[in-house]
């Protein structure tokens, strides 16, 4: 009897088609992913005159991408390493990197569909329209921002094994991204006029992960105006993706015991 | 006989603990090996190494003549495993698990194999459902195809009837015979004296991480069956391998 090692391609491929797959069963944390997006750019319709189209857009895929890092690839990765599907597909002749290059694959098209999304629903809701450039370029910023929120969803599947409270850091740590950055940019709008511990606060908000990944977006929206500010958010975003990469990684476990 | 799994001096330890030490034994082709061993003994380790889940401290397992250190993917290309939990996506239809893993072992899977294997495991009704809604009876017999979905070399069950009733044990039983009739060498563990008595060829009894015998379970009971020990614990009688396991393990609970 021949031992066959089969093709990477091939193994990529069946993972590929089982991981969308079940991605699209699971239409339901799909929907819930893209909701709060869409709920954020109808509801702050009147934001868009006051602080750019620009604004508005970036908020939406920043916090779209925020829910798809923390709660989504996290919980999946958790309740995927409890029932042990990890182990069985371990015990398979594959790389364990395919593994994980199939499940971060099917993230990539979930950052194309928010930001897809966002552009279409800022579009007829709020006549948003960005240039040829612009569109691509968010779709760039958008992947290299999506990429601090996995790499942060690995940390806490890295550092935490109970599925429940990986569920429950992820909401939290998630609800904190959002109100601080909501903070952050409506003091932005207020162009930061108020007391000095007010503006400082919002000064670290916006080099915070989400701040910067904002930047970036917003930045990214209007190649034009891509300035020095812009590049340092470039530069932070990546700095803090490898750092949570690293620890991410390096903490995690394929199974809960 | 030729033996497929090769087990040399296999050493695990967690930090300070040693769960395994220095355990040695061989499976051959057509046979059912048993590893039986009370909770906490090691069985789970050793089989964890062998599947090359966990690194061990010392020793080699060399699967159909491929060294799992040194050729890894080539020795797992050999084996076939079946988890102690049925470790699928339960969103997937078990058509669609079936086609993962028959892609991730390189195996071709027409529509009519597709069709034929099904029908082989019972499951033609089902082919349309998702993993999760079959029972558990059907999910292990999912799980035990999948495992010899390549035809390897060796199959390592992990306690593969834990939870199913006597009619799905018994069907289960018959399916790892036939594994073995194709000339597979089989490694199973489980708790059950009786599964042991029936199916396995030879077991060994490893408990503290050490294997304290390994013989066929006929042999075992001629041996030991005049042992005070056993005859201490024999309930019935007449002397089972359950009482030379309990003889040789200890009446203890463990945790």
């Amino acid at each position: 009897m021949e031992t066959i090692i089969p093709k990477t391609s091939t193994v990529l491929a069946a993972l590929l088609k089982a991981d969308f797959t079940t991605q699209w069963r699971n239409r339901r944390s799909v929907v819930l992913v893209l909701l709060v997006p869409v709920i954020i750019i109808i509801s702050w319709k009147p934001l868009a005159g006051l602080a750019g189209g620009t604004f508005v857009l970036s908020n939406g895929i920043g916090i779209g991408l925020t829910a798809l890092g923390l709660m989504g690839y996290s919980n999946s990765i958790a309740r995927d390493r409890d029932k042990g599907i990890f182990q069985r597909l371990r015990v398979a002749p594959l790389p364990s990197w395919a593994i994980m290059a199939s499940r971060l694959l099917v993230q990539l098209l979930m950052m194309v569909l928010i930001t897809t999304v966002v552009f279409v629903i800022g579009h007829t809701t709020d006549g948003i329209t960005l240039t040829p450039a612009g569109y691509v370029l968010t779709y760039f910023t958008a992947f290299i921002g999506g990429a601090v929120y996995l790499c942060l969803g690995q940390v806490i599947v890295g550092l935490i094994k109970n599925p429940e409270t990986v569920n429950s850091t992820s909401r939290l740590v998630y609800i904190a991204f959002i109100m601080s950055g909501m903070f952050g940019a409506i003091v932005g709008i207020k162009n930061g006029g108020s007391g000095d511990l007010v503006h400082q606060i919002a000064e670290i908000i916006q080099w915070s992960p989400y701040g910067t990944v904002n930047k970036i977006l917003a930045a990214g929206m209007l190649p034009g105006g891509w300035n020095m500010d812009a590049n340092y958010a470039l530069l932070a975003t990546i700095g803090y993706t490898l750092v949570f990469a690293v620890i991410g990684i390096k903490n995690f476990k394929w199974d809960t015991k | 006989m030729d033996s497929i799994l090769k087990v040399s001096g296999l050493s695990v330890q967690y930090g300070s603990f040693m769960a395994v030490k220095d355990v040695s034994f061989d499976v051959r082709a057509g046979e059912i090996f048993g590893l039986l061993g009370p909770n906490g003994a090691g069985k789970t380790s050793t089989l964890s190494a062998v599947e090359g889940l966990i690194k061990f401290s010392a020793g080699t397992v060399v699967v159909d003549g491929f060294d799992t250190k040194q050729k890894p993917r080539y020795a797992r290309a050999a084996m076939g495993v079946q988890l102690q939990s049925t470790s699928f996506q339960p969103e997937l239809k078990v058509s669609e698990i079936l086609e993962l893993y028959a892609g991730i072992y390189g195996v071709s899977l027409t529509e009519e194999k597709l069709k034929a294997i099904l029908s082989e495991i019972k499951l033609e009704e089902s082919g349309a459902k998702r993993f999760g809604q079959l029972s558990g009876g059907q999910q292990q017999r999912v799980s035990l195809f999948i495992s010899t979905i390549h035809n390897p070399r060796l199959v390592l069950l992990d306690e593969p009837t834990t939870g199913l009733d006597p009619q799905a044990r018994r069907q289960l039983w018959e399916r790892i015979e036939a594994i073995r009739e194709k000339g597979h060498a089989v490694l199973l563990t489980t708790h059950s004296m009786e599964e042991a008595e029936s199916v396995c060829d030879r077991i060994a009894i490893i408990d503290h991480g050490r294997v304290l015998v390994v013989d066929t379970p006929q042999a075992l009971i001629e041996k030991h069956k005049n042992d005070p020990e056993v005859i201490a614990v024999s309930r019935r009688g007449k002397v089972t391998l359950e009482d030379v396991f309990i003889a040789l393990t200890g009446k203890a609970v463990r945790a």
